[in-house]
């Protein structure tokens, strides 16, 4: 069957939500209400003439007005696939902060689709409801934020390990005790004191630049004497 | 031997006895088996027949960092692997060495502009002995990189008292060698 016999037969099997085939891009695709998605990828793993056995894979995108939730499915048997969009409007003023899509797992479903939608939560903040295990995949598990929106506001540091490129080294000149005194310095819960380089077009990393040149430190090998 | 290092002065004596420490010291460096990212695909490499470490005497990593004198860091340091970078350089016994490989680990590499958890250096967790930038390097690279530890771990001083310039490496990293 090619795609759009597939998107009839779930229509004949009375599933609601479905859209229509959109030939625009290379790899046609469906879009399917986030409601109706369980429903469908049921029917389209335990229909016989679907028979999808196989879930590649469930990738994310953000775009200007949504985050589009993507499932790639094909069948052995049959030597068909499909691709299945979600498509989660983006609220009115809904940034990084304040704004995570939700759409319903299919884990249970799908088993390959557990790790998958633990990535996507991870680096772009899709809530999966009722997923079995439901925490972060790649990152620190204390890692705050999502890294791959587009407001994302990336950090000077992670627990005392400095990100920055411009970043005091740990072992920095003068020992431990110059790396004490200059922690005590720092109020809690500020970022450490680095600023982007000026080369860096990083957005804004949330860093201080340091009040007078004191407190800077030559990170350059050459200075040994 | 413990309570003459670093005691006597130098001299012809202590300075060849030195020499004969440090050339054998420098001609049985152990690595450690460590790799992470690609970078570590080269450093295999280069362990292996066709680049052959062993001729320089470093030819067998060894797996654990109690037994080890050398640390490469092949490969992307990110947030979480910092950690066990770090852990890892802790375990390793006095004098220990670090060569950094790769531009990742020299000071981010292709990450230094959009990678949200990468550690821009390694030297911002460990100090660093040598450095070995590329992406990946050659093989040959990281020879010249064991090439050039190898004399430095040669020129160590051992019984001589330190120099200013090993005083101002030790101030300067907090460590002792
Ligand atoms: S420097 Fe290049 S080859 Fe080496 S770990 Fe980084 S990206 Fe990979």
């Amino acid at each position: 069957m090619n795609e759009s016999e597939i998107i009839s037969r779930m229509r004949e099997a009375g599933l609601g939500g479905v859209g229509e085939l959109d030939t625009s891009a290379a790899d046609p695709f469906v879009v399917i209400e986030a409601d109706s998605l369980r429903a469908a990828m049921l029917f389209l793993r335990d229909d016989e003439a679907c028979a999808m056995e196989m879930m590649h894979c469930v990738t994310a995108t953000e775009r200007k007005a949504s985050i589009e939730v993507v499932y790639h499915l094909c069948s052995y048997e049959h030597h068909h696939s499909l691709t299945v969009k979600v498509i989660c409007e983006r609220p009115e003023g809904g940034t990084h902060d304040n704004w995570r899509p939700a759409v319903p797992t299919v884990a249970d479903i799908y088993a390959a689709a557990n790790w998958h939608e633990r990535e996507q939560y991870d680096l772009l903040g899709v809530i999966f409801t009722d997923h079995p295990d439901f925490r972060r995949i790649l990152l620190p598990q204390e890692w705050i934020g999502h890294p791959l929106r587009k407001d994302y506001i990336y950090p000077s540091e992670h627990g005392g390990i400095p990100l920055e490129l411009d970043a005091i080294p740990l072992y920095m000149e003068g020992g431990e005790e110059a790396v004490a005194a200059k922690k005590a310095e720092r109020p809690a819960g500020e970022p450490l004191n680095q600023p982007p380089s000026k080369y860096s077009a990083r957005p804004d990393a949330g860093g201080k630049a340091p009040e007078s040149s004191e407190g800077k430190v030559n990170n350059s090998r050459d200075s040994a004497h | 031997m413990g309570i003459l290092n670093n005691t006597l002065p130098s001299n012809i004596a202590t300075d060849a006895v030195d020499g004969v420490i440090g050339w054998g010291r420098k001609s049985s460096i152990w690595p450690m088996t460590f790799g992470i990212a690609c970078c570590a695909i080269e450093m295999m490499a280069v362990y292996a027949a066709t680049f052959d470490l062993d001729r320089f005497g470093a030819g067998v990593p060894r797996a654990t960092p109690r037994q080890s004198d050398l640390i490469i860091v092949p490969g992307t340091v990110n947030a979480k692997m910092a950690v066990r970078v770090r852990r890892l350089y802790d375990q390793m016994a006095e004098p220990r060495y670090v060569i950094a490989m790769g531009a990742c680990v020299c000071g981010g590499g292709p990450y230094v502009k959009w990678g949200y958890n990468t550690v821009k250096g390694v030297h911002k967790i460990i100090p660093v002995d040598i450095f070995v930038p590329g992406c990946p390097p050659r093989p040959e690279a990281l020879m010249d990189g064991i090439l050039k530890l190898r004399d430095k771990v040669g020129q160590d001083e051992v019984f001589r008292r330190r120099s200013d310039t090993a005083k101002d490496l030790e101030r300067r990293y907090g460590m002792i060698k």
